[in-house]
């Protein structure tokens, strides 16, 4: 396989069979809010249902409880927006000074960095819960946002970045020139990491909207819910997934499947943007080994 | 290395270096003792404390190993996961490594648009995965319904504790492969232009290239994703539970190992201690195979040898 791929056509065979794997459940995703439930359940999986059917689909979902999607794509936002920020304050100039500067505990800093990448996040949720109701936090944002500042893949990506694609001599160039360390960090090493910060905000991005666990055990009231959430609330209300009809209210799989259609636009545009910064990023920081 | 000399260790330059690096440090230490360190020690903590069905809990180093260890649902969790983790990881790596080198041979729009497609189906997460997948597995509804039926041979649910290691292997490439297709093409552009180009200049075959100047270049990052694919495999966890929510009749409810877990921290019993016991014993299995690998690889040298 691997020396087929290494040809043109059989490069582009192998794009093309990626393509298929991957994008097929996400064009049967798409297609599911054109369709009626029924239609979902007994007609052709790849078709397209009507233009109609979205809106009576998108009506459904809207009005679901006056609108609180909106609050809950709001509260995403944000959440996600604050998280990042910090986490990436915390995460960029810790990643650099272990590549880059020997201190004590520097080797202990990066054991424990990994070893907490490894422990189960399921394990660390009770014990997480009972922190933050000892701070008085349960039922506000901060339950969610600040467990998640603490970002160890944001640090080991610039750690690695560092280490493999900035040259120590750029560093020790400007250290003879007089600049200081914390203006070496910011005016030669931060744009030099353009890459590396593209990904890691990305990757936080994507981790914090998608969270679902922290959130789901931290926040009871359903206004301060995610769009993950409050996903799981609209399934669980309306017993739309596992096949029960006892709901009166008009939320069925192709609701669901617009809802989740919904909270996956933002990383799919987001990804478009940073696939384009990615490469922009690459073509100026041309490093010079 | 020449900074591991004592002379250098103690020169004017090296110490207000150091403090530099505690001080760059000091924000990110002060998040891993809140969020990571103090739960962490607190889960290690209830580990050794013994739930009674009668009376006070009671403190003991072995008792709840010992009883998470002759769980009679702990062998069959752990096969079950052992069989996923060899369907899963060797497909996985093997196709995240040759679609990355394949984006990076020829930087095309369609190796763009595949780059981008493979990364979609990540973002399908919890309840949204959960409505996919049962329908991408009951061959009536399912696109696939054909491939499924000449599987199984039947029009039912193809989701079974037996299908479940080649289902979830399905998932988590879906939903995994692509992340780590952005990283690995990310540190393979990161590679600089020179060293390939010189490679050219000797003479070197694109295959040459990628055998000894790229894969070399990015041995970190395999090291990377082996470590932390290892991770998260050994503790699958949503991916079992949000298909058995959809057929709760077909899938144990104990499938996966940190399952058993959430059983024992959420079941009638409510045994935390057990819970933390069990998730410890995972984790010294994931060190244990980490710390392989770090050695294996020289991971954690400063610079790069």
């Amino acid at each position: 396989m691997l020396r087929l791929a290494g040809g043109k056509i059989g490069r582009n065979l192998f794009f093309v069979a990626t393509i298929v794997f991957f994008g097929l459940p996400v064009l049967w995703l798409l297609l599911a809010p054109t369709k009626s439930n029924y239609a979902l359940s007994y007609e052709n999986p790849m078709s397209f249902g009507s233009l109609a059917q979205f809106g009576d689909t998108w009506n459904n979902l809207v009005t679901y409880n006056d609108g609180i999607i909106w609050r809950w794509a709001l509260n995403s936002i944000w959440y996600t927006a604050v998280t990042v920020g910090v986490a990436l304050a915390a995460s960029l100039p810790a990643g650099y000074a272990m590549a880059k500067f020997r201190f004590r505990f520097r080797g202990t800093l990066l054991f424990l960095t990994l070893l907490l990448m490894l422990v189960p996040q399921a394990a660390l949720i009770l014990p997480m819960y009972l922190e933050m109701s000892t701070f008085h936090l349960i039922n506000t944002p901060w339950a969610v946002i600040l467990p998640l500042t603490f970002y160890p893949f944001g640090v080991y990506m610039t750690y690695l970045y560092a280490k493999a694609s900035v040259p120590s001599e750029i560093i020790e160039a400007a250290r003879i020139d007089g600049c200081g360390e914390f203006g070496i960090f910011r005016r030669v090493f931060l744009p030099l990491a353009r890459p590396v910060i593209v990904m890691i905000t990305f990757f936080g991005v994507v981790g914090t909207w998608n969270a679902f666990f922290l959130p789901f055990i931290m926040l009871t009231d359903d206004k301060l819910a995610t769009l993950q959430t409050g996903l799981q609330l609209l399934v669980a209300s309306t017993s739309a997934v596992s096949g029960g009809n006892q709901s009166t209210l008009p939320i069925h799989a192709p609701e669901v499947a617009l809802a989740s259609v919904i909270s996956i636009t933002p990383i799919v545009l987001m990804f478009l943007f940073a696939q384009k910064q990615l490469i922009a990023g690459q073509a100026q920081g041309a490093v010079k080994g | 290395m020449s900074g591991k000399s004592p002379a250098l260790r103690t020169s004017l330059p090296q110490r207000r270096l150091a403090r530099k690096g505690l001080l760059f440090t000091a924000p990110y230490v002060v998040l891993l003792l809140l969020f990571g360190i103090t739960p962490a020690a607190y889960g290690l903590y209830q580990a050794f404390i013994v739930t009674k069905i009668m009376g006070d809990p009671e403190f003991s180093l072995w008792q709840n190993f010992a009883d998470v260890l002759g769980d009679y649902r702990l062998g069959t969790s752990a096969a079950n996961v052992a069989l996923y983790m060899l369907t899963w990881l060797p497909a996985l790596l093997i196709l995240v490594f040759a679609l990355a080198l394949a984006m990076d041979a020829k930087r095309s729009k369609f190796a763009a648009l595949t780059r981008f497609l493979t990364y979609v189906p990540g973002a399908i997460t919890g309840s949204a995965a959960a409505l996919l997948w049962l329908f991408m597995f009951s061959p009536t509804v399912s696109p696939i319904g054909p491939a499924l039926r000449a599987l199984s041979g039947t029009d039912a649910t193809f989701v079974s504790d037996e299908t479940m290691p080649l289902i979830l292997a399905i998932m988590g490439i879906s939903a995994g492969a692509g992340g780590w297709v952005v990283i690995l093409f990310g540190a393979l552009t990161g590679i600089p232009s020179d060293l390939i180009e010189s490679a050219q200049l000797d003479g070197a075959t694109a295959w040459q290239t990628v055998w000894h100047v790229k894969l070399p270049m990015i041995r970190s990052y395999v090291a990377f994703v082996l470590i932390v694919s290892l991770a998260n495999g050994f503790q699958v966890f949503v991916e079992p539970t949000v298909i058995r929510a959809g057929a709760p009749a077909h899938i144990s409810q104990t499938w996966s190992v940190n399952q058993l877990a959430y059983v024992y921290a959420t079941g009638g019993q409510l045994n935390y201690g057990r819970a933390s016991a069990l998730s410890i014993l995972l984790l010294a299995v994931c060190i244990g195979l980490a710390v392989i690998i770090i050695k294996r690889t020289n991971f954690y040298s400063l610079e790069d040898n």
